[in-house]
């Protein structure tokens, strides 16, 4: 983006050292990436206080009919409306922009319309440790597996290990994640027993109360596992496939045949060598892979009937909860945000060859 | 006019069409070359209706005109004895061949390498048997829209049952059998998906096109709004979107699925035609002054090619995903039949509890998954095709 960035200073300082001058570019870079995260933040905002205001039937004029046919008067009406979506209709839209934009850099997202005199703030707060937790954990070791097994594929390439796992990871990275869930629950819930469908929804079971005991800790897990599965089958196989590939160009580079002509161990070379730089191109893909798991989590979560944010989004959808689905909608846009920014930053400090080339 | 009536004027014009190619091919004593061609247009006339039979129509003449024609620019196609015999002077007609066989032989290689690929060909197969099973399938298989109550086995609680001979894949909630849900549910959802792969793709290369050689204004908007469509999550913004905006149109849902998608594909065909305008072959062919309509037909079209149909499929891929998960969390109008809507009505119904109904959800998501599957496997090794370096095992 070539908008009012600060223009590096063409003549260096005499005074200054090599060393603080990279970290001035560095600095640069930091400086840019989140910029451009809170740009794109603001950009997402002022997109959904359109949608909920501007489209044609939007849901205030739409939640205003509804308390008037419920026997309101209009004035009444657009009174209660205001309340819940935290806007004034006397002023004119700018006005309610600026108004909508501090009240959200307050945390406040106004009030739930379902459940009358819920903050959604509350609701949201609610439902987002249990999809932090499946989520999280499920990246996590879906990255980590498909990092191990694609660098073996590719370490081992043409055997027979790695054309079994490549079939394999190819079928699992074809098939929508809301396929495994179903047939997970059908599979093995249903048909074979392995477990009670009934006794593995929500977030917890009800018998147990909220505490770090064990019981409660085990029952968490117990509840998270079956997401965390298919979160992990549906994304595992893109993971190995890209770590392959990547680690069979790295394994191409100069420096790994120098390093093997040292003489230095094997597995040196596959670990601090091969591996870090093949690690790579797979961290910024990361983030992508955390919107998109994110948004599957929408339908996965309802099959589980798990208490996250995509099965708050579902019900807030089917209730017509707008301010409800304007937060959930917001928070999952900013978390997405947030890990880009983060995935940048973590590719700047793992490869400083990107910081440098981008400020430069 | 309604969906047979069109698909029998499309089987009758590519009959007729499909004369073109057999008599060339008749012409040169090809006769199993003339008799196959006729068929496939006249196929892909039922098939994909009236644009179906004058697209096979033209890609059976492009063949034939491959195997028949005789370059007589070539000093070794045409045998010449002498130098002298060989000439460059040739009539519209001649070009007009030439550029056929050109086409109808890439098509031919392509063919070819998909064969050999293995994981490539077996998602072809799979493409092709589930838009046969939607296109031939009702022929066979007589749609069961109403509740047969008559069907209840003695002694049964409900109309579930489990496959059996006389229906292969089992009974629904009102005792229909789901063979013929399958056979009649995919064609609205395949339509739908492509459709949406087909504009945001237009979209896409449209834009890409636009934002590389429109200037840096026009460069900078686009990417701009690219990017925060990119950050947007596409499925929430779908559901939000459905609770506000009726969405009972497919073409609807079509458009708006194209301009949630299109981003990605828009910035790989920006960079490519950026680093397309800097390729030496491309500086060759304008110094040369080889004009606008040979540099874009002959040198770039075909370097961005491989890259547009891969993505056209993962877009359709895309698509489908989205479109059955707004049907299964019941966020768009109930339409049978719709293999996503028999995944609703399994949910709905009990089939997660009921051993006998699993039958009604597993159906679907098979065939889901199977397409899917046909899809990726289609463009891995569409890829591996385009992509020479990978087809060395990298």
């Amino acid at each position: 983006m070539a908008t009012s960035l600060p223009v590096d200073d063409v003549t260096p300082h005499k005074s200054q050292s090599i060393k603080e001058r990279l970290r001035e570019i560095r600095q640069t870079y930091v400086f840019r990436i989140i910029l451009q995260g809170i740009l794109t933040a603001w950009a997402a905002t002022t997109f959904t206080f359109f949608l909920v205001r501007l489209l044609p039937g939007d849901p205030i004029s739409i939640k205003t009919d509804q308390l008037m046919q419920q026997g309101y008067t209009a004035e009444e009406a657009a009174n209660i409306a205001a309340t819940l979506f935290r806007y004034d209709p006397t002023v004119p839209v700018w006005e309610q922009y600026i108004q909508y934009m501090s009240s959200i850099l307050q945390g406040d997202l106004g009030q739930s319309i379902s459940s009358a005199g819920t903050e959604v703030s509350a609701i949201i707060l609610r439902f987002l440790p249990w999809t932090l937790l499946s989520v999280g954990s499920a990246l996590l070791i879906s990255f980590t597996l498909g990092m191990i097994l694609g660098t073996a594929m590719a370490y081992w390439r043409g055997s027979l290990f790695d054309n079994v796992m490549t079939g394999i990871a190819s079928t699992l990275s074809g098939i929508p994640d809301y396929v495994y869930a179903i047939a997970i629950i059908l599979i093995f819930g249903v048909q074979l027993e392995w477990f009670d469908v009934g006794e593995m929804r929500g977030g917890v079971s009800q018998d147990v109360s909220a505490g770090f005991t064990f019981a409660y800790i085990a029952s968490v897990i117990k509840h998270a596992l079956l997401p965390v599965i298919t979160y992990v089958i549906a994304t595992v196989g893109n993971w190995m496939l890209a770590m392959k590939s990547s680690t069979i160009s790295t394994l191409g580079e100069d420096y790994i045949n120098v390093a093997k002509a040292r003489g230095l161990a094997e597995r040196r070379i596959l670990f601090s060598y091969v591996g870090r730089n093949a690690m790579l191109p797979l961290v910024t893909r990361l983030a992508i892979s955390i919107g998109f798991v994110l948004s599957g989590s929408v339908i996965v979560e309802r099959f589980f009937e798990y208490p996250g944010l995509g099965r708050a989004l579902t019900i807030a959808v089917t209730t017509r909860d707008y301010t409800t689905m304007q937060g959930i909608f917001l928070v999952i846009t900013i978390a997405i945000i947030a890990s880009n920014i983060l995935a940048d930053l973590m590719l700047g400090w793992l490869d400083p060859r990107v910081s440098l080339e981008e400020s430069a | 006019m309604d969906w047979s009536q069109l698909f029998r004027i499309g089987l009758f014009l590519g009959f007729v069409l499909g004369l073109m190619p057999m008599i060339w091919a008749a012409k040169y004593q090809r006769y199993n070359l003339a008799l196959i061609t006729l068929f496939a247009s006249a196929l892909g006339g039922f098939m994909f209706g009236v644009a179906g039979a004058i697209i096979s129509a033209f890609l059976c003449l492009t063949i034939v005109i491959s195997y028949t024609y005789v370059n007589q620019q070539d000093p070794f196609a045409t045998r010449a004895t002498s130098l002298d015999e060989v000439t460059f002077d040739e009539t519209r007609f001649q070009y007009f061949q030439r550029q056929m066989a050109g086409i109808g032989s890439w098509l031919r290689g392509t063919a070819r390498m998909l064969v050999q690929n293995k994981g490539g060909f077996i998602g072809f197969i799979g493409i092709m048997f589930f838009v046969v099973l939607t296109v031939f399938g009702p022929l066979f298989v007589e749609y069961e829209g109403n509740p047969r109550m008559d069907r209840r086995a003695e002694g049964a609680n409900s109309l579930y049952a489990t496959p059996s001979q006389e229906f292969p894949l089992g009974l629904d909630w009102q005792g229909r059998s789901i063979l013929s849900h399958i056979v009649y549910g995919g064609r609205t959802l395949i339509i739908t998906s492509v459709q949406a792969g087909l504009f945001s793709t237009l979209i896409a290369v449209a834009l890409g096109s636009l934002a590389a050689l429109g200037g840096n204004r026009i460069d900078g908007i686009l990417n701009a709004m690219a990017n925060l469509i990119l950050t947007i999550p596409n499925f929430p913004l779908l559901l939000v979107l459905a609770s506000i905006v009726n969405l009972d149109s497919n073409l609807l849902l079509a458009l708006l699925l194209a301009a949630l998608t299109w981003p990605a594909l828009m910035r790989s065909i920006r960079a490519q035609v950026l680093s397309l305008r800097e390729r030496d072959y491309v500086e060759a062919a304008i110094a040369l002054d080889l004009g606008l309509t040979h540099i874009i037909m002959r040198e770039v079209f075909p370097n961005m090619i491989s890259y547009i149909a891969i993505n056209f499929i993962f877009a359709v891929r895309g698509a489908m995903y989205s479109l059955v998960g707004l049907v299964i969390l019941g966020m768009v109008p109930l339409r049978e039949p719709d293999w996503g809507i028999m995944i609703w009505n399994a949910q709905t119904r009990g089939a997660f509890y009921n051993e006998n109904a699993i039958w009604m959800a597993l159906a679907p998501i098979t065939a889901i998954a199977l397409f899917q599957l046909s899809l990726i496997l289609f463009t891995r090794s569409l890829e591996e095709m385009f992509n020479p370096r990978l087809r060395q095992g990298l």
